[in-house]
């Protein structure tokens, strides 16, 4: 039997007296695809937050198996750096040796080799998030936490990136996506929406 | 700690740093700017004045201009390297926590900035100093090198403390202006502190000791140790806490 790489237990996030997330429990095995929809503001970013370490729980907790990605919503990356720098930022924090190999593969998967060596800061905004998703898919984790990836892509872009995503399952990864919307359910394994605090 | 970490985010904020062109042309011309004022309005008359950090009794008699070219100096270091503290913390918060999450340690980080920020102040010291010696010639060159620096040390440890604390630019900014203007700006100039009312104040602002070292190297024989040792002690401690600030913003849940 395999073990869940995930597991969420009874999450709960309130900010003052205002309760984003009331109980949120679900788990996650290998090569699985989850998705959780919303609307704005339903806590969708704050529950992946909370996954990735970057926000704290109310109550509740979570069992995380193998290192993460993590693609936050907003863009974060550096703006007065080109995109190498950035690539090359990031892999110096995972410890990754041979990092421009997977740099080289993700610039080719997502079309975007051309801005190798322009400054960010000059880039559209969805060059700026394809780099953006791919900081996070640089360190090849076991479980993607992906928070609206493919906001900004073009038709073909996210394309690939559904090309990219079944590839990182069938090599048993597993990968949460959070979005306000969903074009292709038959993608997932399971898709949840989130309202109201719970998932459904 | 990791040293191939802290060398990566050093070479990364230089790149950064020499990208923003006109942060650097405001570098250079701040220091040249302030100096040209002075000339301009300064004579060589003598004045008289006491060091805070030798006998009250020792009276030295200087000429206004040199006298006034010094302190600025100080102030001008003071005031860009505070500022471009609170620029290294404060410039992208959420992607440097973003590198922490991803294996970054939020010491290397912040050492990496300091180290990017050392290289400034030293770079501004020793180019004031070059300035300065168009005007006057410090009695012990070295030293006066090294009182410049560790004003830019002391306030530089300050701009990070204030980029730790404030989350957004402009109280950062007035932070600054406000501690500058009347520190390392006012009180610190040892004419207006001979006569001062309560010199207890002054000696617990930042720029006491770098001044007092400063002013002693240039124009004195007496030792500058004390307010050498005074100085790094002041920007370690404030130092020390912009470190537990930002370690405590870097931190993670898991």
């Amino acid at each position: 039997m395999k073990e869940d790489i995930l597991e969420v237990n009874h999450l709960k996030k309130c900010f003052g007296r205002y309760s984003v997330l009331k109980d949120i429990s679900f788990r996650m095995g290998s090569g699985e695809m989850i998705g959780i929809v919303g609307e704005n503001g339903s806590g969708k970013s704050t529950l992946l937050k909370i996954l990735s370490g970057l926000v704290r729980p109310t109550k509740g907790n979570f069992t995380l198996r193998g290192p993460i990605g993590f693609c936050p919503q907003e863009l974060q990356v550096f703006e007065t750096l080109t995109v190498r720098e950035n690539f090359q930022f990031f892999a110096t924090a995972y410890g990754i040796h041979g990092w421009e190999e997977s740099k080289d593969c993700l610039l080719d998967r997502f079309h975007f080799r051309q801005y190798e060596h322009r400054l960010v800061s000059q880039l559209s905004g969805g060059t700026k998030q394809k780099l953006n998703l791919s900081l996070a898919l640089l360190n090849s984790p076991e479980l993607f936490l992906l928070d609206e990836p493919y906001s900004g892509f073009d038709w073909e872009t996210y394309l690939r990136f559904w090309d990219y995503a079944d590839d990182m399952r069938s090599k048993g990864k597993s990968i949460l996506i959070v979005s306000h919307f969903v074009y292709d359910s038959a993608r997932y394994t399971k898709l949840f929406e989130l309202k109201n605090g719970v998932l459904k | 700690m990791r040293l191939r970490y802290i060398e990566m985010g050093w070479i990364l904020a230089v790149k950064e740093l020499l990208r923003n062109r006109i942060a650097l042309i405001f570098i250079l011309l701040i220091p040249s700017l302030f100096f040209t004022l002075i000339v301009a309005t300064t004579s060589d008359r003598p004045i008289l004045f006491k060091l805070a950090s030798i006998s009250e009794a020792t009276v030295f008699e200087v000429g206004e201009r040199k006298e006034a070219l010094i302190f600025m100096g100080l102030a001008t270091i003071a005031f860009i390297s505070s500022f471009l503290g609170l620029n290294l913390v404060q410039k992208h918060p959420d992607v440097d926590r973003r590198l922490v999450l991803c294996g970054y340690r939020s010491s290397e980080l912040i050492i990496s900035k300091m180290g990017v920020l050392f290289c400034v102040i030293c770079l501004i010291g020793g180019y004031v100093i070059l300035a300065l010696l168009h005007f006057l010639q410090p009695k012990h060159l070295v030293q006066a090198l090294l009182g410049l620096i560790l004003g830019g040390y002391v306030y530089g440890c300050y701009g990070l403390l204030a980029g730790a604390i404030f989350r957004r630019e402009l109280e950062g900014v007035l932070s600054i202006v406000l501690l500058v203007n009347i520190d390392a700006g006012w009180l610190q100039n040892p004419i207006f502190y001979a006569e001062a009312q309560n010199k207890v104040i002054i000696r617990y602002l930042p720029a006491y000791f770098p001044s007092q070292a400063s002013m002693v190297a240039i124009f004195t024989d007496y030792s500058m140790v004390n307010s050498a040792v005074g100085s790094m002690g002041y920007g370690t401690f404030l130092l020390v806490f912009a470190l537990m600030i930002y370690w405590g913003r870097m931190r993670l849940t898991r």
